[in-house]
């Protein structure tokens, strides 16, 4: 019992420090991608592949957000008369939160499913053996511009998922509901700061890197088979998906922080 | 085991030896999949590794090119040690090697001619790409496939994917290539089109070659020197004429293709219905 408990504890262990060499080779591949021109190909390739065919799931992710919050909240505001206070609510917890990661989730359920799909069955059939076997490094060619791509583009995905939500909202509240346009954005404006915003899309920095590493590293380890692949997806998703959970948490105290420390001296500046 | 023992007293480098191996061990887990091997490959000659599936010959050649490490032992390529070299600088020495995989591992997003441009284009930088498409049609002319430049993987059958994938090995004119089960999933004829590859490259590129296969006949046909793995060590080395004429009977049992009299036993023993078997009649009501 306790050999098996040790043995568990060692491969873990193992398998972490296996998962750290991964993204510290992945980190130092993309600043070698970046250094030539020869990569930007590849990476504008995985761009249109990870980013441009994610834009209509993501708007539409954002604008579902947007609709659903104004149908729950606005019995609750109306109730009190508050209803032009619906766009402030909508629209802050779209682009701080709810914006920022059911994006990122519907991002590591695309992207991450098929970029793990993808390297693990290229692993099965011997294809990134084949990589390696004519002196080139697997990580450079396959995981930098996936990496990239994720890094560069989820950010600009957050801010599609933002744009609809807000939409989204406005649609069910003012044109639904029939709230007063003017009120609703007055409220809107004065509640939402740009560092709201700002939050929200340097999340996606975090998220996209995060789905990414993880997505390629389960492809790249994965087992053989139907079954390893499949497995392999389904580990990647999940823990993409609570490690984004966990960078949210992480990142919104971390910027809570900065925003008590650093965003009242904003006033001695300007 | 002699065999073995002889090939770890005689491993070592007299100038001919294109590829040295020392004391090679390869565990997975604890499961020892190579034991103890040394042998040295010959330069401009073909050697056949043969044997008994899973018995280890793709490990030992993975291994050549350090796609697999030694769990212990030493590899050289060209009197350099290579097993303990970290990944950036092996990449400068798999570029004399090239490694023809069993299902040929084509990538399967990119076209024929993209595969076999991939080694190219990777190691140059390509000012001419009329030059390029220039070598990748010679390639494919090798191989008897100029013309299917623009086909993708999917599209080719089992012998062209494996020729495909032999044009992208000589993409960069290896010292050395390595067949990985070049004929296994073929029928005899294709089989015989792949063993002719192997010899017409070997006559006209005069380079090392390795394959690995459980075909004699493909042995016997390319092979100078047959090297048989049995559970994870060496059993037999020699020319063809020594192989056939070897005294070990796994060896024997091997080369003629004949089940053991222990294995016939137990397959007879056992009964083709069992009880828990469902036959027709149970289906019916």
């Amino acid at each position: 019992m306790i050999g098996a408990i040790g043995a568990r504890a060692i491969e873990d262990v193992s398998s972490m420090g296996q998962f750290g060499r991964f993204v510290w080779r992945a980190i130092k591949a993309c600043g070698w991608s970046l250094g030539r021109t020869t990569s930007y190909s590849l990476i504008w390739t995985q761009m249109n592949i990870i980013g441009v065919r994610s834009v209509p799931i993501v708007m539409i992710t954002g604008a579902f957000v947007g609709m659903i919050l104004a149908v729950q909240a606005y019995d609750q505001l109306a109730g009190m008369g508050l209803e032009e206070h619906l766009g402030v609510l909508i629209n802050i917890s779209v682009v701080k939160e709810l914006g920022p990661v059911l994006a990122a989730v519907m991002l590591a359920g695309r992207v991450g499913g098929a970029l793990t799909a993808e390297l693990g069955t290229m692993n099965v059939t011997e294809q990134i053996d084949a990589v390696r076997s004519v002196g080139t490094d697997p990580v450079r060619y396959l995981v930098a511009p996936r990496l990239l791509a994720c890094l560069l583009l989820t950010p600009a995905l957050i801010i599609y998922a933002d744009l609809l939500g807000v939409l989204g909202g406005y649609f069910i509240g003012v044109i639904q509901f029939g709230i007063n346009s003017q009120g609703y954005w007055n409220f809107s404006a004065s509640g939402v700061e740009l560092w709201d915003v700002v939050v929200g899309v340097v999340k996606g920095f975090f998220f996209g890197v995060a789905i990414a590493v993880i997505s390629c590293y389960k492809g790249f380890t994965c087992k053989e088979g139907a079954h390893g692949v499949g497995q392999a997806c389904t580990e990647a998703f999940v823990a993409s998906f609570i490690s984004i959970l966990a960078l949210d948490f992480a990142l919104a105290v971390v910027f809570k922080a900065f925003y008590n420390t650093f965003w009242p001296l904003k006033s001695l500046v300007s | 085991m002699e065999e073995n023992e002889k090939n770890n007293q005689a491993a070592g480098n007299d100038g001919n030896g294109i590829i040295v191996v020392k004391n090679l061990t390869k565990k997975f887990g604890n499961k020892i999949v190579l034991d103890n091997i040394s042998l040295t490959i010959e330069r401009g000659k073909t050697t056949v590794v043969i044997g008994p599936s899973g018995c280890g010959k793709t490990v030992l050649i993975k291994n050549f090119i350090v796609l697999l490490r030694p769990s212990s032992g030493e590899i050289y390529f060209k009197d350099k040690r290579i097993d303990n070299l970290p990944e950036r600088e092996l990449n400068s020495i798999r570029i004399h090697y090239g490694f023809l995989f069993q299902g040929g591992a084509l990538f399967d997003s990119l076209s024929v001619a993209e595969n076999i441009m991939f080694p190219i284009m990777r190691h140059y930088r390509i000012k001419d790409w009329r030059q390029v498409e220039d070598v990748v049609k010679a390639k494919l002319a090798m191989v008897g496939l100029d013309g299917f430049q623009n086909y993708y993987p999917a599209n080719l059958s089992g012998g062209q994917r494996k020729r495909v994938a032999l044009a992208r090995a000589i993409a960069l004119d290896p010292e050395l290539i390595l067949y990985d089960e070049p004929t296994t999933g073929l029928d005899p004829i294709r089989a015989d089109i792949i063993n002719e590859l192997i010899l017409k490259l070997q006559r006209e590129l005069g380079e090392t070659t390795i394959v690995v296969t459980h075909d004699m006949t493909s042995a016997y046909k390319v092979a100078d020197r047959i090297i048989m793995l049995y559970n994870g060590r060496i059993i037999a080395d020699g020319d063809a004429e020594h192989i056939r004429n070897h005294p070990h009977p796994v060896v024997q049992q091997f080369i003629t293709g004949q089940v053991s009299d222990d294995d016939l036993a137990v397959l007879r023993a056992s009964g083709t219905i069992s009880k828990a078997q469902f036959l027709p009649r149970d289906f019916e009501e």
